[in-house]
């Protein structure tokens, strides 16, 4: 615990904080509920918003202080694509894993048999789907927005069974709250998406999960909290003291019984107005994937502070970069890509805030991946968790 | 095409549109179907709600087809920057489709954008005056308690709770507020 008396004055104490309804929103909803803001010295309004574009967009005209954000968006907003281009920032992860690839009801019983299989069987099952129907539509999948982990995550899956994911099937974008309805009416075959939604696909009987983030890639970056570089250069106390309140709420989300409590809290109108049991099964890591399953446990279906969760990782940030670089057909060279990785993602603030909790902190800004099956030591006092993907080891470079 | 899942808004902007010179192909609610829309219509530009939570769809489509719905903003930089600024302000949202001149789109932004905020006042109005009935009425009630409890007459709880709310620093219908809730016998003023 820091003495606040350290710490510079905010120069603003009232923020506005922009997030989305989704369960790895906890952070920010436990900060307020648990006084955290407040014990750092900032009055924080939570506001609810619709789209990662709205997000974006009122982050960059300044009606919000601070926002949640899919950690690719960051570098993807300050190279220009697809919107208002303004340098954002991050000194801080909010979360790692957190989503699941969803097939609806028909299409995951044919291919797995009704039985719960490894992922990479499930996407050879929809390959070979996808060929014994050559004269049908095209199978349809939906993400939530094209420069997330989400897409990233999708076409690592499907290509790790052999598929290609721009000419196999169909991969569409839709807001996360349409996921179930567009699955339930058949307009789409599945989606990748955050929690709750996809638990909301299997208690309603519309879908089944046939992989998660997780398995596809083990502790990969997920959201993370953004500002403007402008606010960050005109607030840098209060940004530092919202990052200490968040790291706190994220620290206090390792216990179990915290988990229980917030799934309580975002269950409420305000924030993400759904039933309590939505929540529960990915926050306690006992994840049903189909109904009649019993659940299997994943105590790392989301990950707030464990392996070093905060810590912006400048080589994830690269491989961000260049996989959704390639999306818009338009490559990035690698010196601009490390130019926008070195603005975008500052492992020097998580520092920064990290000394004034007293937390150790990794002394490079690049990790490996792709390499460890299970725990293991970055550096001595700094334990990380298991980093495999789909599709192999090495396949990300480290620079 | 305007995307607004308030119809009484809707038709405003589109009146105004058509009245103004332009052809509204289409004015649907929600982006439910909002792909089909746009191969059906193949509108120039497209107004969408900032509450609509279609707007990542919208910019999907832009990026993935190189025809496609771009968002107005990367077209204004030699507009004043106080423009997209008061498009957010006003709730609103525009993209071009297919190869459209943006000088040609700014008069449909100020056509909706001035039905928007006509909108946003007239809700604003609305909310203050129902705030300003739900003073007057708790400050009747919080008189009428204490002409009950305090045998005054209405001229001097008046005044009592002039005083209360100056010694205290507070507005009067705050002050009201606390003595409804001190004094009501049902521990706090009732509201309706």
């Amino acid at each position: 615990m820091t003495s606040h008396r350290q710490l510079p004055p905010p120069e603003k104490e009232r923020l506005k904080l922009g997030f989305m309804r989704l369960t790895d929103s906890a952070p920010l909803v436990l900060a307020k509920e648990a006084g955290l803001y407040q014990r750092y010295g900032l009055e924080v309004d939570l506001v609810r918003e619709v789209s990662w574009a709205n997000l974006r967009d009122k982050l960059v005209v300044g009606h919000l202080d601070a926002a949640q954000l899919l950690a690719p968006l960051p570098m993807m907003t300050s190279h220009g694509a697809g919107g208002m281009r303004a340098n954002l920032l991050t000194g801080l992860s909010l979360s790692l894993n957190g989503n699941a690839v969803t097939l609806s009801w028909a299409l995951w019983e044919k291919l797995s048999g009704g039985r719960h299989r490894d992922p990479v069987t499930m996407a050879r099952a929809l390959k070979a789907h996808i060929a014994d129907r050559s004269d049908n539509p095209l199978i349809t999948l939906a993400t939530v927005h094209l420069f997330s982990m989400h897409t990233l995550q999708l076409r690592m899956w499907l290509a790790a069974g052999g598929l290609d994911p721009d000419h196999d099937l169909r991969i569409i974008v839709l807001p996360p709250e349409q996921m179930c309805d567009s699955l339930a009416r058949g307009i789409i075959d599945g989606f990748c998406v955050g929690e709750p939604w996809n638990t909301v696909a299997v208690q309603q009987g519309i879908g089944a999960i046939a992989a998660t983030g997780y398995e596809i890639w083990n502790n990969a970056p997920e959201k993370i909290l953004a500002v403007t570089e402008t606010w960050h250069n005109h607030h840098p106390a209060s940004h530092l003291r919202l990052r200490l309140a968040l790291m706190e709420a994220c620290q206090l989300l390792r216990d179990p019984e915290q988990k229980l409590a917030v799934a309580e809290l975002l269950s409420q109108p305000h924030y993400l107005d759904l039933p309590v049991k939505n929540l529960l099964p990915s926050l306690t890591g006992q994840l049903v994937i189909a109904r009649n399953i019993p659940p299997l446990t994943l105590p790392d279906f989301h990950v707030f502070s464990r392996y070093q969760a905060g810590f912006p990782w400048r080589s994830q940030a690269q491989w961000m970069v260049r996989h959704s670089a390639a999306l818009l057909g338009k490559p990035i060279d690698e010196a601009s890509c490390r130019a926008l990785v070195q603005q975008a993602y500052r492992p020097d603030l998580y520092r920064e805030a990290a000394r004034y909790l007293d937390l150790p902190t990794p002394d490079r800004d690049s990790k490996p991946e792709g390499i460890h099956r299970g725990t293991w030591e970055f550096q001595p006092g700094i334990e990380m968790g298991p980093d495999l993907l789909l599709g192999g080891e090495g396949d990300i470079t480290v620079d | 095409m305007l995307v607004d899942d308030n119809p009484d808004r809707a038709q405003l902007v589109e009146e105004r549109l058509w009245g103004s010179g332009f052809d509204v192909v289409s004015v649907i609610p929600s982006a439910t179907g909002l792909l089909f829309q746009i191969e059906q219509h193949s509108p120039d530009v497209v107004l969408i709600d900032l509450q609509s939570p279609d707007r990542d769809v919208l910019e999907s489509l832009a990026i993935v087809n190189h025809h496609n719905p771009r968002p107005v903003v990367m077209f204004t930089q030699q507009d004043d920057p106080d423009y997209i600024n008061q498009a957010v302000n006003a709730g609103i949202s525009t993209y071009l489709v297919g190869d459209i001149d943006p000088a040609h789109v700014k008069p449909i932004i100020d056509v909706a954008l001035a039905q928007f905020r006509a909108f946003q006042s007239l809700r604003n109005e609305l909310n203050s005056t129902r705030v300003q009935l739900e003073d007057r009425r708790v400050i009747e009630q919080a008189k009428g308690l204490l002409m009950a409890h305090q045998k005054m007459t209405e001229e001097e709880a008046h005044r009592m709770l002039n005083k209360l709310a100056m010694d205290n620093n507070q507005r009067l219908p705050d002050v009201a507020r606390t003595v409804l809730a001190t004094l009501s016998p049902k521990g706090g003023g009732k509201t309706k």
